[in-house]
C-alpha cells in the first residue's frame, strides 16, 4: 500500500464548492430528446445512399468445426450479387485488448460457436443477398464441443484456440492481507456459492454500420457504436491500412449498455466489401444476430467466504470466480479482474483472497455490461453478508457502517477513494425506507433488504498504452455568439452530450441549449477512447471543463482591454460579460466573442484529461484493472411480499440511492437511476440465456429472452447523494452503471426476510422459491442447484489455486 | 429473419370471392387478417404458401353483436381490443373479455383477430425459430424434419397451442362457423381442435372460419381468467386456465366449466370437471377435487418458456381454485 503524493494529484483537479450553479443543477431535458421521442433521429438504419448494397453474413451451424471448404462458385452466379467475402480475406486478428488479438472478421479455418460468420455477401437488395448466402456451400468437420465453463475446463480434445490449450483466457490469483489470519480472527464465517446465467444487453437498436470506400485509399464508416475510436483501431488492423484512413462517423446510438464498444465482423466487412465492390454497403443484424454477437454478461460462478467479528466488522473474504467467457476474448480479461478487484472499493476490507477464471466455450463472446465485472461479486458479497449478520444477531444495515472506508482512503488493493457518499446513502435509504420499524417485524410473507453496489467512475488506465490523455474536448465560439463542442464522447441516449453541454454552459454563463455537441465523427473530434466503464462526465466533462475556463479567460482578457477593467473583476453571468463588482453588464456575451474573432478568427481552445498518476493502481500482475479515478456508490432497499403457494415475488417498493458526487442534470440522473435498478432487477427475477446442449441459444429474440416490460416495473424512488468529488467536473462522478449491482442481492435479502431462505441463484424465479421453502421445511428434501465448476490442477503448480486452499 | 418469401396475395372483398381463392389454390394458401401471427412465421419459413388471401376487407366477417335468440355473434375479423373491450361482452361474458385484455400488448391487440387467435399455430422453442436455426438442428417432426427434440419418441408433434380465447370461448360453449365454396358447417368450438401439433384444428384447405357464436344460455356466468407467464405484458401463456360459471339459489355449482389452454397441443374442455361440480355445493371441498380433475389433465412438456412443465401443471391446479372460489364467491384466503 502507498500513500497517495499529492504532487501527483490531476492537473486538471476541481474542487469547485464555491462555484455558485445555476445551468449545472438545473434539470434539463436531453438536447436530443424531441428528435429521439418524435422519430426523427438516424440511425443506422434509416441511412440510404446512391447505390448502396446489403450486406450479409452467412453463418455458423456448428458450435466448434474445422472448415474443410467454402465454395461460393454458384452464390457468385446469383442475379444481384457484387461481391462474396470468406475467412481466406480476412485473416488479419484484432481485438480490442492488446492482450486479446484473437478474432477475425470471418472465420479463418475453423468456427467456435453458432453463429459465426463463415462468409459476407453484398447484393443489390435483402433477397438477393439471402439467395446467395444460401447458395454458399461449406463443408464443415465436426469437433468435441464445449459449451460451459466445465465441459471446457475438462475437455480433452482439441483446445478452442491453440494458444489456449487449457481453454482458460486468463487466471488470476491475488492475495491481500492476511486472509487466513482474517478468518481465524472471525466470530462466523459463512460461505456459499452463487451462479449468474448469461444475459445480454438487448440495447432496442440493433448493430449497423454502412461502409463506404472512395476509391483512394479512405473509407468511411457510419456505425452505431459506442467507441468510434476502437472501431477504427480494429478495421484499420483487420484491413491492414493506417488508422487516419478510416473514418467512423457514429450515427445516433438506440442504446448501448457495454454492447457496442468495439469493431465488431459487421465493421471490417463492409469496409472490405466496400473496397471491393466500390459501393457503399450496409450491415443491420437481426435480433438473433445481436445474439450472436452478445458481448453482454458471462454465465458465472462465483464462491464467496465472508468471515465477520462479533461487531460486524469484515474480517476476510475469499471469492473464486469462474466465468464462462465464451469463444473470444473481447473484454474479457477487464470482467474478470474487475470481479476481484473492486470487491474492495466499498467497504474498509483489510484481507482479501481472489481467485479467477476466465474460461473460453464455444458460445459467442461475453464483453462489457453495464455494471461490467461487478455484478456477481456484489451480490455474493452483500448476502454473504447478511448471512453473517443475521448469524451475529446484528442488524445488516447498522453492521456495514462498521466497514467504512473514507475520502482519502487507500484499498488494501491501492485503490485511492476520493469521495465517498456511501454513509449518507445508506441513512437516506434507512429513512426513506422506514427501515427500522419494518426489518425482520414486518409480517411474514413480507420483508425488506438492503443491497449496497458501485461502480468507478471511468478506468484510470486506457486500453491503449501510452501517455495520452483520455480525452480532449475542443470549443469553438462563433461570431453570433454560439458555441461548438467537439467531443470524442458518443451519446448512447444516457445524455452524455447534454451533460458536456451543460458544464460548458455552467463555465462560460450560456444555457446548455446554446452549446452544440458535435460528438464522436473520428473526422472532427479528437480522440476519446469511448463512452463506457462510467467515463465520459467525468473525464470529458473534466476537458471540456478545462476548455470553457480558457475560452471564459480568452474572452475576458480581451474585454478587459477593450473596456480598461482588469480581467479578474469580470465575469461570464446569464450570456453577458458583468462586472463582478457590481454586476453591471458591459457587453453581452456574443459581442464579446465578436471582439475576439475580429482579431483573431476562429477561436478556439481545448482542454484535456489525464488520470492522476496516483490513481492508476498497484504493482501486481492485474493490478492496473481495477482502479477507477473515482467511485459511485449505491444502496438500495426493496420491499417484497412472496407468496409461499406460487412462489412469486411482488415488489412494493425500490429506494435507491446514488452518490452521484453531484448531480449536474438531475433529471439524467434519475433516469439512469431507475434504468440501472430496472436491468439490475430484470436479471434478479427472470433474464437468462438459455442453450441447447451443442450450443444453439433457444431464445435469441425479445419474445422469449425475458425483458421485462414496462408493465412490469415497480416503484422506484430515487435519491441523489452528492459527496461533491474533488476532482470531478463541478463534484460530479458517474451515474450510469453504480446502481445495477445491489438491487440483486437487496431482493435476494428481502426475501430472507419474508420468508426466511437465501436463494443464490438467478434468475430468482417462482419455482426457484418453492424449492427454497421447500427445503426449508424439509431437509430431506434438498433443492438442486447448479454446480460450482472445479478446475482442475495443472501440473507443476505449487501456487494455491482455488479457495480450498485457505485454511481457516 | 429473413424477408417476407415471394407469394401471390389475393385481396377479395367478399367471402365468396375468398373461399373461391381458397378453393382454386387449396393446400397452397395461406388465410392472412392481422398478420401478428403469420408475418412472423413466413419470415421464419415456417409457411411458405404460394398465396396467401387476405381478409381484412370482407364485411361478412366483421362485427359483434347480438343475434335474435338473444346469443353473441362475434365476427372472425373482431380484433383482440375490441373484445376485449366492449361493453356486452365485459358484462356478461366477462371470462372472454379477461382472457382477450391478457393477449399480448395494445399494438398486437389491435391488429390481431378472433379468428386469427383462434387458428394461432401451435408453438415450441425447437420450431419457432430461424430457418438457419432449425436446420441447424436438423429440422424437426412439425415441419421439414423427421423427429421431435422435445419428445424423442413422439411420434406426432407437441408443440403447444398458445390461444388466450379458445379456452375462455370453450367454457362458453361457442361453436364457430366454416365456410368454403362447397358450403358452410357449424361446429362446437371443443370439435374444431385436434390433438396434434402439427395439424391442429379440422379446419379444410379450403375452409375459412367466419364467425363464432355464444349461445344465450352462457350470458351472465361469471368468469376467471388465469395466465401464468414470466412478464406481465407480451408473453404467450405457459398455462392459461379459463373458468365460468354460477351459482344456483341452493349454493350449488351450475353450468360451471374449466378449459385450459398451453399446456399440449390443443386447448382442453374438462368435462370431468364440469360433471363433478354441477350441481355440488360450492364449498372448498368440491373445489378441492374440481382443481385435483385439473392438476391430473394438465401435462405440458417442455416446449419452451423460462418454467419448467411441473411448476405450469402446480399453477393449474391454483388457478383452478381460485377461479372456482371466484365464482362460488369465497373469500380468498389471506396469507398466513
Amino acid at each position: 500500500m502507498s500513500t497517495p503524493d499529492p504532487s501527483h494529484t490531476s492537473p486538471t483537479s476541481i474542487a469547485d464548492d464555491e462555484t455558485r450553479l445555476d445551468v449545472a443543477g438545473r434539470s434539463t431535458p436531453l438536447c436530443d430528446s424531441r428528435e429521439r421521442v418524435s422519430g426523427k433521429l438516424e440511425f443506422v438504419e434509416d441511412l440510404r445512399f446512391p447505390g448502396m448494397l446489403c450486406g450479409k453474413f452467412l453463418r455458423s451451424p456448428h458450435a466448434h468445426a474445422r472448415i474443410v471448404s467454402v465454395d461460393v462458385t454458384a452464390a457468385r452466379e446469383i442475379l444481384g450479387v457484387h461481391a462474396i467475402i470468406t475467412g481466406k480475406d480476412t485473416t488479419r486478428r484484432y481485438g480490442v485488448l492488446p492482450i486479446g488479438q484473437d478474432e477475425t472478421a470471418i472465420a479463418v479455418d475453423k468456427v467456435r460457436y453458432v453463429g459465426q460468420e463463415v462468409a459476407a455477401v453484398a447484393a443489390v437488395d435483402e433477397e438477393a443477398a439471402e439467395r446467395a448466402i444460401e447458395a454458399i456451400d461449406v463443408e464443415y468437420e465436426v469437433l468435441p464441443s464445449y459449451v460451459d465453463a466445465q465441459s471446457a475446463l475438462d475437455a480433452d480434445g482439441p483446445p478452442i484456440h491453440e494458444d489456449r490449450p487449457r481453454n482458460i483466457e486468463k487466471e488470476y490469483h491475488h492475495v491481500f492481507g492476511d486472509p487466513e489470519a482474517g478468518f481465524e480472527e472471525a466470530k462466523v464465517v459463512v460461505e456459499d456459492t452463487f451462479f449468474h446465467p448469461r444475459v445480454t444487453h438487448a440495447a432496442i437498436e440493433p448493430h449497423g454500420t454502412i461502409a463506404r470506400y472512395d476509391g483512394a485509399g479512405r473509407y468511411t464508416l457510419w456505425s452505431a457504436t459506442q467507441a468510434p475510436r476502437h472501431v477504427q483501431r480494429g478495421v484499420a488492423k483487420a484491413l491492414d491500412v493506417a488508422e487516419s484512413s478510416i473514418r467512423v462517423i457514429p450515427t445516433a446510438v438506440g442504446g448501448g449498455f457495454g454492447g457496442k464498444s468495439e469493431a465488431f465482423p459487421q465493421d471490417v466487412a463492409s469496409a472490405l466489401l466496400a473496397r471491393i465492390t466500390g459501393r457503399p454497403i450496409r450491415f443491420v443484424l437481426s435480433r438473433e444476430e445481436v445474439f450472436f454477437l452478445h458481448r453482454g454478461r458471462p454465465e458465472s460462478h462465483v464462491r464467496m467466504r465472508l468471515g465477520m467479528a462479533a461487531d460486524g466488522r469484515v474480517t476476510a473474504v475469499g471469492c473464486e470466480t469462474i466465468q464462462d467467457g465464451g469463444a473470444f476474448c473481447s473484454y474479457g480479461v477487464v470482467t474478470i479482474l474487475y470481479s476481484g478487484a473492486l470487491i474492495a472499493a466499498i467497504y474498509d476490507l483489510k484481507n482479501i483472497r481472489f481467485d479467477g477464471y476466465r474460461v473460453i466455450t464455444n458460445k459467442p463472446a461475453c464483453g462489457p455490461m453495464r455494471g461490467h465485472g461487478t455484478i456477481g461479486s456484489r451480490h455474493a458479497f452483500e448476502v454473504l453478508f447478511d448471512r453473517a449478520a443475521v448469524a451475529l444477531d446484528l442488524d445488516p444495515l447498522q453492521a456495514r457502517t462498521r466497514n467504512l472506508l473514507h475520502p482519502g482512503a487507500r484499498t488494501v488493493n491501492d485503490l485511492r477513494i476520493t469521495s465517498y457518499g456511501y454513509p449518507e446513502c445508506l441513512t437516506r435509504v434507512a429513512e426513506a425506507s422506514d427501515w427500522r420499524s419494518k426489518r425482520g417485524k414486518l409480517p411474514r410473507g413480507r420483508g425488506i433488504g438492503l443491497g449496497s453496489s458501485h461502480y468507478v467512475s471511468g478506468a484510470s488506465n486506457s486500453i491503449l498504452r501510452g501517455k495520452f490523455p483520455h480525452t480532449t474536448v475542443v470549443l469553438q465560439c462563433e461570431r453570433d455568439g454560439s458555441v461548438k463542442l467537439f467531443t470524442g464522447a458518443v451519446d448512447l441516449g444516457q445524455g452524455s452530450d447534454t451533460a458536456q453541454a451543460i458544464v460548458v454552459g455552467q463555465a462560460l454563463g450560456l444555457d446548455a441549449g446554446q452549446v452544440q455537441v458535435i460528438a464522436g465523427d473520428t473526422g472532427l473530434t479528437p480522440v476519446d477512447l469511448g463512452t463506457y466503464a462510467s467515463r465520459v462526465t467525468f473525464m470529458a466533462g473534466n476537458a471540456a471543463l478545462e476548455a470553457a475556463r480558457r475560452m471564459a479567460a480568452k474572452i475576458l482578457a480581451r474585454v478587459a482591454r477593450d473596456v480598461g477593467i482588469f480581467e479578474d473583476e469580470l465575469e461570464l453571468r446569464a450570456e453577458n460579460v458583468v462586472s463582478r463588482r457590481d454586476g453591471r453588464v458591459l457587453l453581452s456575451f456574443t459581442e464579446a466573442v465578436r471582439l475576439c474573432v475580429q482579431d483573431e478568427g476562429a477561436l478556439v481552445t481545448k482542454g484535456s484529461y489525464w488520470p492522476p498518476s496516483d490513481a492508476r493502481g498497484g504493482k501486481f500482475r492485474g493490478g492496473g484493472v481495477g482502479p477507477g479515478v473515482s467511485y459511485s456508490y449505491a444502496v438500495q432497499a426493496v420491499e417484497v411480499e412472496v407468496d409461499e403457494e406460487t412462489g412469486e415475488v411482488s415488489i412494493e417498493r425500490i429506494w435507491a440511492a446514488h452518490d452521484c458526487g453531484r448531480a449536474l442534470n438531475p433529471l439524467a440522473v434519475r433516469g439512469q437511476i431507475e434504468g440501472s435498478v430496472w436491468m439490475g432487477l430484470a436479471q434478479a427475477i427472470s433474464e437468462e440465456q438459455q442453450f441447447t446442449d451443442d450450443g444453439r441459444c433457444l431464445n435469441a429474440r425479445l419474445l422469449e429472452y425475458k425483458m421485462p416490460t414496462t408493465v412490469d416495473s415497480p416503484a422506484i424512488e430515487s435519491i441523489i447523494v452528492e459527496s461533491r468529488d474533488p476532482e470531478g467536473p463541478f463534484g460530479a462522478k458517474e451515474v450510469g452503471e453504480g446502481s445495477l449491482g445491489a438491487i440483486i442481492p437487496a431482493l435476494t435479502n428481502a426475501i430472507y426476510d419474508a420468508v426466511g431462505v437465501w436463494i443464490c441463484d438467478l434468475p430468482i424465479t417462482p419455482e426457484r422459491v418453492l424449492a427454497a421453502l421447500a427445503e426449508r421445511d424439509d431437509a430431506s428434501a434438498p433443492r438442486r442447484r447448479p454446480r460450482q465448476p472445479t478446475v482442475p490442477r495443472h501440473e507443476g503448480s505449487s501456487t494455491p489455486q482455488t479457495l480450498d486452499d485457505l485454511t481457516r | 429473419m429473413k424477408t417476407l418469401p415471394p407469394f401471390h396475395l389475393h385481396r377479395p372483398k367478399s367471402l365468396e370471392e375468398a373461399t373461391r381463392a381458397l378453393a382454386e389454390h387449396a393446400g397452397e394458401c395461406r388465410v392472412i387478417a392481422g398478420g401478428t401471427d403469420l408475418v412472423v412465421n413466413l419470415r421464419d419459413r415456417i409457411d411458405i404458401p404460394e398465396h396467401v388471401v387476405s381478409v381484412g376487407a370482407i364485411d361478412e366477417l366483421q362485427g359483434i353483436d347480438r343475434d335474435p335468440a338473444s346469443s353473441l355473434r362475434l365476427g372472425a375479423l373482431s380484433t383482440i381490443r375490441e373484445i376485449s373491450m366492449h361493453r356486452d361482452i365485459r358484462k356478461r361474458f366477462p371470462v372472454l373479455a379477461r382472457a382477450a385484455e391478457s393477449v399480448s400488448g395494445p399494438t398486437l391487440r389491435a391488429m390481431g383477430t378472433l379468428g386469427g387467435n383462434l387458428c394461432l399455430d401451435t408453438r415450441c422453442h425447437w420450431f419457432n425459430q430461424s430457418f438457419e436455426w432449425r436446420r441447424g438442428c436438423g429440422f424437426c417432426l412439425k415441419k421439414d424434419g423427421d423427429i421431435c427434440h422435445v419428445a424423442k419418441s413422439s411420434s406426432i408433434c407437441v408443440a403447444t397451442s398458445c390461444g388466450d380465447l379458445a379456452p375462455a370461448l370453450l367454457t362458453l360453449g361457442a361453436t364457430v362457423t366454416l365456410v368454403s365454396a362447397r358450403g358452410s358447417r357449424e361446429l362446437a368450438l371443443d370439435e374444431f381442435y385436434v390433438d396434434d401439433g402439427t395439424h391442429k384444428f379440422v379446419l379444410e384447405p379450403d375452409e375459412i372460419l367466419t364467425e363464432v357464436r355464444v349461445p344465450a344460455a352462457a350470458a351472465g356466468r361469471r368468469g376467471f381468467f388465469g395466465k401464468l407467464r414470466a412478464r406481465a405484458a407480451i408473453d404467450y401463456p405457459l398455462a392459461s386456465v379459463a373458468v365460468s360459471g354460477s351459482i344456483d339459489g341452493e349454493g350449488r355449482f351450475e353450468n360451471t366449466s374449466i378449459a385450459l389452454s398451453a399446456i399440449g397441443p390443443r386447448p382442453v374442455l374438462l368435462d370431468a370437471v364440469s360433471e363433478l361440480v354441477n350441481g355440488r355445493a360450492a364449498d372448498e371441498e368440491t373445489i378441492r377435487g374440481a382443481a385435483e380433475i385439473v392438476y391430473r389433465a394438465a401435462n405440458p412438456l417442455k416446449t419452451g418458456g423460462l418454467y419448467s412443465p411441473g411448476y405450469r401443471r402446480l399453477r393449474t391446479r391454483l388457478y383452478a381454485r381460485d377461479g372456482l372460489r371466484e365464482i362460488a364467491g369465497l373469500k380468498v384466503d389471506e396469507r398466513p
